[in-house]
């Protein structure tokens, strides 16, 4: 059971924001409640207010324009692995929704909600770091735009403010020779390690390559030392560069020994996951 | 048919009504109230179970506008206009589904405490995809666990239900 | 858990030992610590520890006895608290020597961390890595309290 709430269903993001700016801590956002429900659940939170959030307005579609995709960030993650534009600008993010937890999860999660609770072990923050996305904050006094890399702070913090909302996620549309890859590795319920690359392969030399880390670590992150590893390489040159790449990555994961592996376990899987995205996203 | 639930005075109540196996149902529910809870206590459908209760192991699937939620994680006010079927649902006039069918002729069951929620889940996939590969069949029904059967008994139930849905068709 | 960390401050011992059981000036540097009491000098002291990790927080009222003194040199202590709204309890067992080195004073402390209930399901990496912080922002505030004031 659930301690008793009141239930607050604002229609705009102004009406919403000033909630949040009302209440401050005694009310939380609430979408499709997968994280905040549970976390309600085990009474490790408790809130006088959830304001939901579904009523507002063009916040659930997935479109390209003018060279950007836009993600509402109300989408679910099954609105987002049955998405025509993702399934044919995003592969690499429409296989990550595919696989995100459990068919009622997804039927439920929208991407706004797994990105904000910043749950250190999931999937969509790592790849959204290697896309070089940008998140949309709104209130009621406008909006402001955060890149991936500065929105994940620590464990369950993002660079939100209180009385801000998580709108959009905003990636640029791939052009061509773009590439991209996700893998996670994990046996218990949720992942325990995360990499996703993405580059651009030209002529047989790759431009622009980014490397992020999740899940090992508190919140994910790019780790422009293995970057520079592969940048500007041939392919083949890249890959003799991958071991020590990984190694870089996994050292750069912030891993600590837990349920999910030791230390040393992740860092290697990292390495592991690094050489198998990249072959992946190569060819 | 179900208890009465005990209200608090002050109680923010939300008028819910929603189809709930094909018959309208209109309730009143507080915000905090899980669909789990308001349809086995107050509804007195008890096919659907409280087992992990944090949505990872599937026995309290239900469909919602034909689609699988976890009713432990779902609050019940989120079903208002919409169209709720639970495993007592499924049969019609007596005559079981072909999923239930094929669970029984196949032995997808033992215990029996997954199968509701097993059985609605398979048929979320097979109305979305009525041919489903193996793999993909493991995919969608990846998040409904079961203890007792191995899972083998339970894919050939789902693929020959499949089959006679697709003959019936 | 265990943490062990060491800090050297440009202070003389004597003076690092007697901050230590300057109660008000030596809380402020607990991250998170507030309300300290005096139950008895030197044996048995009362705080509030909050922290937080992102929207969870926890409040322990907590109390710390000193279960060894050795003057200048070694302190033992326990430090133990329970969250009834979250349902959770801490234990901690503390163990911190003094040294001399270069003219300088270390302070080594060895902590063993026990979280019991319902905190320990953010998981124990959380937990551990916001240990190591609170214990790092500590000894870093009692190294700048000590060399700032001279």
């Amino acid at each position: 059971m659930l301690r008793r709430f009141r239930l607050e269903e604002p229609e705009t993001i102004a009406e919403a924001s000033e909630l949040l700016s009302r209440f401050g801590e005694s009310a939380k956002v609430y979408a499709g409640g997968t994280e905040l429900l549970l976390a309600m659940k085990e009474g490790l939170v408790q809130y006088e207010r959830l304001i939901n959030i579904k009523k507002l307005q063009n916040l659930r579609e997935a479109k390209a324009d003018d060279g950007m995709i836009s993600i509402g960030a109300l989408c679910t993650h099954h609105e987002l692995e049955t998405s025509p534009v993702l399934r044919h600008k995003l592969p690499a993010l429409h296989r990550l929704e595919q696989n995100v937890a459990n068919v009622r999860v997804r039927q439920a999660g929208t991407l706004g909600g797994n990105l904000c609770f910043a749950e250190p072990h999931a999937d969509p923050g790592t790849l959204l770091t290697a896309l070089g996305a940008t998140m949309v904050a709104e209130k009621a006094s406008g909006r402001r735009e955060i890149s991936a890399e500065d929105f994940f702070v620590d464990a369950y913090e993002t660079s939100l403010q209180g009385d801000e909302l998580l709108t959009e996620i905003r990636i640029a549309a791939p052009e061509e020779h773009f590439r991209s890859a996700y893998l996670k590795f994990g046996y218990l319920e949720r992942p325990s390690v995360g990499v996703a690359v993405a580059f651009k392969l030209n002529g047989g030399g790759l431009t622009d390559v980014k490397i992020a880390v999740g899940c090992a670590g508190p919140s994910p992150r790019r780790v422009r030392e293995a970057e520079a590893l592969l940048n500007g390489k041939s392919k083949e040159e890249a890959q003799r560069s991958l071991a020590q790449a990984g190694q870089v990555a996994g050292r750069a994961s912030q891993a600590i020994s837990d349920l999910h592996g030791s230390q040393d376990y992740k860092e290697h899987i990292v390495g592991v996951l690094l050489k198998r995205a990249f072959q992946s996203a190569a060819g | 048919m179900g208890k009465a639930m005990r209200r608090h005075s002050a109680a923010q109540l939300i008028p819910l009504s929603f189809t709930l196996n094909g018959r309208l149902q209109e309730i009143e529910v507080e915000p905090h109230e899980l669909l789990l809870d308001v349809v086995r206590d107050q509804l007195g459908l008890t096919g659907v179970k409280r087992s992990c209760d944090v949505q990872v192991c599937g026995a309290c699937t239900l469909l919602v506008d034909g689609r699988p939620v976890s009713a432990c994680t779902t609050l019940a006010f989120e079903v208002r206009d919409r169209s709720v079927l639970t495993i007592e649902g499924l049969a019609e006039d007596g005559k079981l589904h072909p999923l239930q069918e094929a669970f029984i002729e196949h032995g997808g069951f033992q215990c029996g405490f997954c199968t509701p929620g097993m059985i609605l889940a398979a048929k979320a996939l097979l109305d979305e995809n009525p041919a489903p590969s193996e793999a993909e069949l493991k995919h969608f029904m990846h998040g409904n666990i079961c203890r007792c059967t191995g899972y083998k008994k339970i894919i050939e139930s789902i693929m020959a239900a499949a089959k006679e849905m697709r003959s019936e068709a | 858990m265990q943490f062990k960390k060491e800090v050297e401050i440009r202070a003389p011992r004597e003076q690092v030992w007697n901050f230590i059981w300057d109660v008000d000036r030596f809380i402020a540097c607990v991250p998170g610590c507030k309300e300290a009491k005096t139950i008895e000098a030197g044996k048995k002291y009362a705080a509030t520890m909050v922290e937080k990790v992102g929207p969870f927080k926890v409040e322990f009222p907590t109390s710390i006895e000193v279960l060894e003194r050795d003057e200048l040199n070694h302190i033992k202590a326990q430090a133990s608290g329970a969250d009834n709204k979250i349902g959770s309890r801490m234990k901690i067992d503390l163990d911190v020597h003094l040294r001399d080195q270069n003219g300088n004073t270390v302070v080594g402390f060895v902590a063993n961390v026990d979280i019991l209930g319902k905190l320990a399901a953010l998981g124990h990496g959380i937990i551990k890595r916001k240990a190591d912080q609170v214990l790092d922002e500590f000894a870093q505030a009692v190294k700048q309290r000590l060399e700032g004031n001279s």
